[in-house]
């Protein structure tokens, strides 16, 4: 810590436990110390609810099932929405479109983030130079703005949402992992593997690739926890698919269809922000915990 | 010099990509271009009217001098005419902006200032309960949706206790001027401005602390220690403003990300800035408004940029050294 840098590692936050295990195995990651605890056992509950949601939920969100507006009762556990929709069942379904959203577009910004970061690092000279400050102008742009002009023009869906929301956030992996390939590149192994004639794409597959996946993965768990964050401000601004309602969107309607004024919001309002909350919490206490497991076994090489 | 071109030239390509999305996106959709250039109501428009726009946009040229004829209208001031709002889109953006400013900017004073001192406390008691707490409370509050955060707010001390006002920026036939105007602006700025804060205190919190326990660190301090500085001093003099440094460059590049929570914030708020233009554009598929607010609020990131590379070398002269 001799440079006062302005990138804070997540392990200079104080999340790495003196009685940590070392050895950097799955339990580490998610068992390692009580943060990463807590957001195992989040995680575990959310994706549950996403697997088993829609067969456990007492009605179909889709059905209109009673008078609207309705307090919670024993048939309506949080009550009835404006056109007598049940909540609770809204919900339950809403775990999964949040979750699938956020889960595609990581992936998807994960492998373009992953893909320019290894090519740039490798290539080097003026490849590396057009890639970042294309990478640049990208982080630049005000995120979610952006965002939401490309998804008002292609119009609400769940693949145009994840698509949106892929488009605005692989600049930031792409970063991370050009400068971890940047200090693979360097290692003795590599220049051995180019004096001995190998090419870049054998390089690429055989020293790079492998050398920043573990990254990679640290960099999907957090991008997962921003983009279900992401998806649920462009839903809560009426950009979400009406038909495969997310948190974001029953939101969006609590909102719209006055949950302030006639007193709902106490199980209208709270309960998706709790869950949209809890996700990415999960997400982002896994995502630092594996990231400070990695750390110091990437930076031994 | 080298720096600064490199910076200018950054800058310069953020700006192109904001208008060369704005002019491709409504061209590359689907269907007529002139449904996005004059928003959703062009079939409610007299023929006369829809040759006025092709013309505007020189709809019937080659796309390359579209492009020519697009930049020019950009940079004279014709961004374009919202027939929704029935004025042009710079005038409804120019009524917006100041109420925007006021929320952002007084969010990032506070939180700047608030985050720093949080900061530099929390690492001074490294490891104590108030450094545990504020680092819990800052993930937890990232992983807030800052919409809902003032959703919440809203709720109790404005639905529930009544203590401040649900919306707006001001009261509707209220007084408009003298300190009753200042009053009501404030109070109806207190709790939109408090979400944003709140949602954007972790980033100079988090990089106040980290810089402070790397002063903390360093042999001048164990030297002013030694040489019987008053513990205050030492941090004040001697911590605190070597730790502002980095913290300094933060603090301008937060502006993006509380530019994105604006958005949201005054959507929740209806408090009438930029954001809750955006939002009724996109209600309204108004595009040409969309497309005007996205622009103007780049603009003001790149500009938070420009403030930033020109204030950190006043602030750290070996920057001045080694950028040239």
């Amino acid at each position: 810590m001799s440079t006062s840098g302005v990138v804070v590692p997540s392990t200079a936050a104080g999340f790495t436990h003196p009685r940590r295990r070392r050895d950097g195995t799955v339990g580490a990651v998610l068992f390692g110390t009580s943060s990463s605890t807590i957001g195992t056992v989040l995680l575990a509950v959310i994706v549950f609810v996403a697997i088993f949601g829609t067969s456990i939920s007492p009605y179909d969100p889709r059905d209109v099932v009673a008078r609207p507006y309705l307090a919670p009762s024993a048939a309506h556990w949080l009550g009835t929405n404006d056109i007598g929709q049940d909540i609770f069942s809204e919900i339950l379904w809403g775990t999964r479109v949040s979750l699938l959203i956020g889960l595609i577009a990581a992936t998807a910004a994960i492998v373009v983030g992953t893909l320019v970061g290894v090519v740039a690092s490798l290539a080097g000279g003026l490849v590396d130079q057009v890639l970042m400050r294309f990478t640049d102008v990208v982080l630049t742009l005000p995120f979610l703005p952006l965002a939401i002009v490309l998804a008002a023009f292609l119009g609400p869906s769940l693949w145009n949402t994840a698509l949106v929301i892929a488009l605005v956030i692989w600049a930031r992996p792409a970063r991370v992992v050009r400068s971890q390939g940047l200090s693979i590149c360097s290692r003795t192994y590599v220049e051995a593997a180019h004096a001995l004639g190998g090419g870049f794409f054998h390089v690429l597959r055989l020293h790079v690739v492998p050398g920043v996946i573990p990254l990679a993965l640290s960099q999907f768990i957090l991008a997962t926890s921003g983009a279900i964050l992401t998806e649920a401000s462009l839903a809560f601004l009426g950009l979400g698919d009406p038909i495969q309602k997310s948190w974001g969107t029953i939101l969006y309607y609590a909102q719209a269809r006055g949950a302030f004024l006639n007193g709902t919001w106490p199980w209208w309002v709270l309960p998706p922000g709790f869950l949209i909350s809890a996700t990415v919490l999960g997400f982002a206490l896994v995502g630092r915990s594996l990231e400070s497991v990695l750390m110091p076994r990437l930076r031994q090489h | 010099m080298h720096w600064y071109l490199g910076r200018i030239g950054q800058y310069a390509l953020v700006l192109l990509a904001a208008l060369s999305l704005n002019f491709l996106l409504p061209r590359a959709m689907p269907g007529s271009p002139l449904r996005f250039l004059a928003g959703e109501d062009v079939g409610m428009l007299a023929p006369a009217q829809v040759a006025e726009i092709r013309a505007r946009y020189g709809l019937d040229q080659s796309l390359g001098a579209q492009y020519v004829t697009y930049l020019r209208n950009m940079a004279t001031g014709q961004w374009g005419f919202s027939y929704q709002l029935g004025k042009p889109v710079l005038a409804a953006i120019r009524d917006r902006l100041p109420w925007t400013l006021l929320l952002v900017g007084s969010s990032l004073l506070v939180a700047t200032l608030f985050g720093i001192f949080v900061g530099a406390l929390a690492a001074w008691r490294r490891g104590r309960g108030l450094d545990t707490a504020s680092l819990t409370g800052a993930i937890v509050v990232d992983s807030l949706p800052t919409f809902w955060l003032g959703m919440i707010l809203v709720a109790v001390f404005a639905v529930e206790l009544r203590w401040l006002p649900i919306y707006g920026a001001y009261t509707p036939w209220g007084p408009r001027s003298g300190l009753p105007y200042l009053l009501d602006v404030l109070r109806h700025l207190a709790l939109p401005a408090t979400t944003l804060t709140l949602a954007s205190l972790s980033g100079t919190f988090l990089v106040m602390r980290y810089a402070m326990l790397d002063t903390l660190g360093q042999d001048y301090i164990r030297t002013a220690r030694s040489k019987g500085l008053p513990e205050r001093q030492v941090l004040v003099k001697h911590a605190v403003r070597n730790a502002l440094l980095p913290v300094s460059t933060v603090v301008f590049l937060n502006l993006g990300f509380l530019i994105g929570g604006a958005t949201v914030i005054e959507t929740v708020f209806s408090y009438p800035g930029v954001g809750t233009l955006l939002f009724q554009a996109v209600l309204n598929r108004d595009y040409p408004v969309l497309q005007g607010a996205f622009f103007i609020l780049t603009v003001s990131v790149i500009l938070a940029n420009v403030i930033a590379d020109l204030v950190y070398p006043i602030l750290d002269p070996r920057v001045r050294g080694s950028g040239s």
